[in-house]
């Protein structure tokens, strides 16, 4: 009997017939995925090498790139829908990188009411989607970028950049006045409570990027620059002086039980790197699962853990990217560090089972899912021998 | 840094466990990462879910001391709780409970670490390692900053005893001959006139018991 080897389903695909081989995606593709072949000059996707930014796909002139995350089609259908429940014509494109909460972001445009839109990056929005945007009647789209040299995929700010530039010209000579489209940055940042802080120097032991240093007067300063926000020194730092804009502390322990009540049991809660899954626009949800996303695993504090399980949850997930894929430097390999800890102290205690760990790439749609279900499966599992 | 590890959590359960209401104490000092209120905290809520399950409600109030073997710093941390707490759970090194015990002489102060040795933090190898036994009398200026009272597993303040293979000694073969170390560093610095001076042996009187500044 031949066994038929399923191959796994790729987020990104390469539609040979439509492709003109004009190798614009090869030329924007930040990690050199996509090459073309020397002799027949087909372009080539190496999934392997992929980060699913999206980039190549809103690019492709000839339309030959097939992603699942965020086509044009399902973004503009899941505006129309979406239009009615927050009856407003304004529209806010953000990258989960630069903003996560919505109010915060209303803030910054200086608008109330508005649809919510947010991207792994906003470089993968094509002018398409744009316009089909103005078409559909949203009078007023409003884009949140990062800062241009901290975009996560390096070229997907500066490409929105440009593409707003262009698009504004465009529509102010078919009268849609100067600033259709109107483009803000923003970063995530670390902030520092100088009065809690006790200058261990443990932040400046474990940032990837020598953001902190300790000052000769016994404090801490960071160069807000360099700092990637990745939340790294924030989740370690053992006096609490650390904190970062928009993933405050407070912020994510607020969300713990109000997510936790709003689930059945059993109930899971996953916390999980932004990065490191792409769920679907209006997707449905286990009502059993609660997800917090994360602006990278590194955020992921052993107290946030510990306050879930004593808010009631059944389990505890933590989902990093993998080493290799990680968007910052290295430091899904140390949430999985300071996760490990933790579930060796709560193993002391009989609880160990309660958390689980699991690194995913989006780049094979289904990933956490299936972590998840396997970890839910050990939970009953464990469940069932505690009771036997 | 003085390195320290927690102690199991049914240890420390079991040695509070005649009392409700405790304050968890941290101690912002030498170890690293610091035992502050992040580790109270996490502490805290560890020893809250164990004794849920044990049907034991605990009342922690939590603090941290700059640092716990001061008794300036102690005692004015410590003082505002006296009142509401029955025991003090510390988690500084075996000198932050002997603190509380000498300045508080009715509540009880019970350690939840186990203190190791005076060490260094290496961040590339991931290894803290007993590097200094206080002996009151340091040589370090004849030994290339490597001490062998501390590193050689013999303490021998004139070595090496020829014991070793391969830069390890023979008592411990994870061990490195701390001599040899101390040979090839002072052969570094040009400085092997220094192994050939004699040592006499040392003064361990030296090393006291207490100070006066």
């Amino acid at each position: 009997m031949s066994q038929t080897v399923a191959e796994p389903k790729v987020a990104v695909n390469i539609k040979e017939e439509q492709c003109s081989r004009c190798a614009i995606c090869a030329s924007l593709c930040p990690y050199d995925a996509i090459t073309q072949d020397h002799d027949n000059k087909k372009m080539v996707l190496d999934i392997e090498k992929c980060q699913v930014c999206g980039i190549c796909y809103s690019a492709c002139p000839a339309k030959a790139i097939d992603t699942v995350y965020y086509s044009c089609e399902s973004v503009l259908k899941y505006l129309e829908k979406v239009r009615l429940q927050y009856k407003s014509d304004s529209l806010v494109i953000m990258c989960k990188g630069s903003a996560p909460d919505f109010s915060e972001v209303g803030r910054l445009f200086g608008i109330k009411d508005f649809i919510p839109l947010a991207v792994p990056c906003v470089g993968r929005i094509s002018e398409e989607v744009l316009l089909g945007v103005l078409t559909a009647g949203i009078k007023d789209i409003n884009i949140l970028a990062c800062d241009e040299d901290y975009c996560r995929f390096h070229r997907g700010s500066p490409l929105t950049g440009r593409r707003v530039i262009a698009l504004n010209r465009m529509l102010e000579q078919l009268g849609y006045g100067e600033e259709a489209i109107t483009l803000k940055r923003n970063s995530l940042k670390v902030t520092v409570d100088k009065d809690l802080c006790i200058a261990c120097g443990t932040c400046v032991a474990y940032c990837p990027y020598h953001a902190p240093t300790l000052t000769s007067a016994g404090g801490i300063s960071f160069d807000l620059d360099a700092c990637r926000g990745c939340g790294l020194c924030v989740a370690l730092c053992p006096a609490f002086a650390l904190d970062m804009d928009n993933w405050e502390r407070a912020r994510i322990s607020d969300l713990i039980p109000k997510l936790l009540n709003e689930m059945k049991p059993p109930k899971i809660l996953v916390f999980r790197c932004q990065w490191a899954d792409y769920p679907p626009l209006n997707g449905d949800m286990s009502p059993s699962i609660g997800t917090i996303e994360l602006p990278c695993a590194g955020r992921i504090e052993a107290f946030h853990i510990l306050e879930a399980i004593q808010s009631g949850a059944d389990g505890v997930m933590v989902v990093a990217c993998s080493e290799d894929d990680c968007k910052q430097e290295k430091v899904s390999a140390k949430s999985e560090h300071v996760v490990a800890g933790i579930k060796e102290k709560l193993e002391q205690i009989g609880l160990g089972d309660k958390l689980g760990f699991a690194s995913v790439s989006p780049r094979y749609p289904g990933q956490v899912e299936a972590k998840v279900r396997e970890f839910r499966q050990s939970l009953e599992g464990a469940k069932k021998e505690a009771a036997e | 840094m003085i390195v320290t590890t927690l102690k199991p959590l049914d240890e420390i359960l079991e040695s509070i466990s005649p009392y409700r209401k405790i304050l968890i104490a941290g101690c912002d000092g030498c170890t690293q990462p610091p035992r502050g209120i992040r580790e109270v905290k996490t502490l805290k809520q560890l020893l809250e879910l164990a004794g849920q399950l044990k049907g034991k409600e605990f009342e922690f109030k939590v603090t941290s001391v700059v640092k716990q073997c001061d008794s300036v710093l102690t005692t004015s941390a410590i003082k505002p709780y006296v009142e509401d707490v029955e025991a003090v759970l510390s988690l500084a090194c075996g000198a932050g409970p002997q603190t509380i015990a000498k300045f508080f002489p009715d509540l009880p102060a019970i350690p939840a670490q186990n203190s190791h040795f005076i060490g260094i933090d290496d961040r590339q190898e991931n290894e803290m390692f007993d590097s200094c036994s206080a002996c009151g009398d340091c040589i370090l200026a004849l030994t290339g900053g490597i001490c062998p009272v501390t590193r050689c597993s013999k303490g021998l303040l004139n070595g090496a005893c020829g014991g070793a293979s391969n830069g390890k000694c023979e008592l411990d073969p994870e061990r490195d001959c701390a001599w040899e170390l101390i040979y090839e560093r002072l052969k570094r610095l040009g400085r092997l006139d220094l192994i050939k001076k004699f040592t006499p042996a040392k003064d361990y009187s030296a090393k006291g018991w207490r100070v006066t500044p």
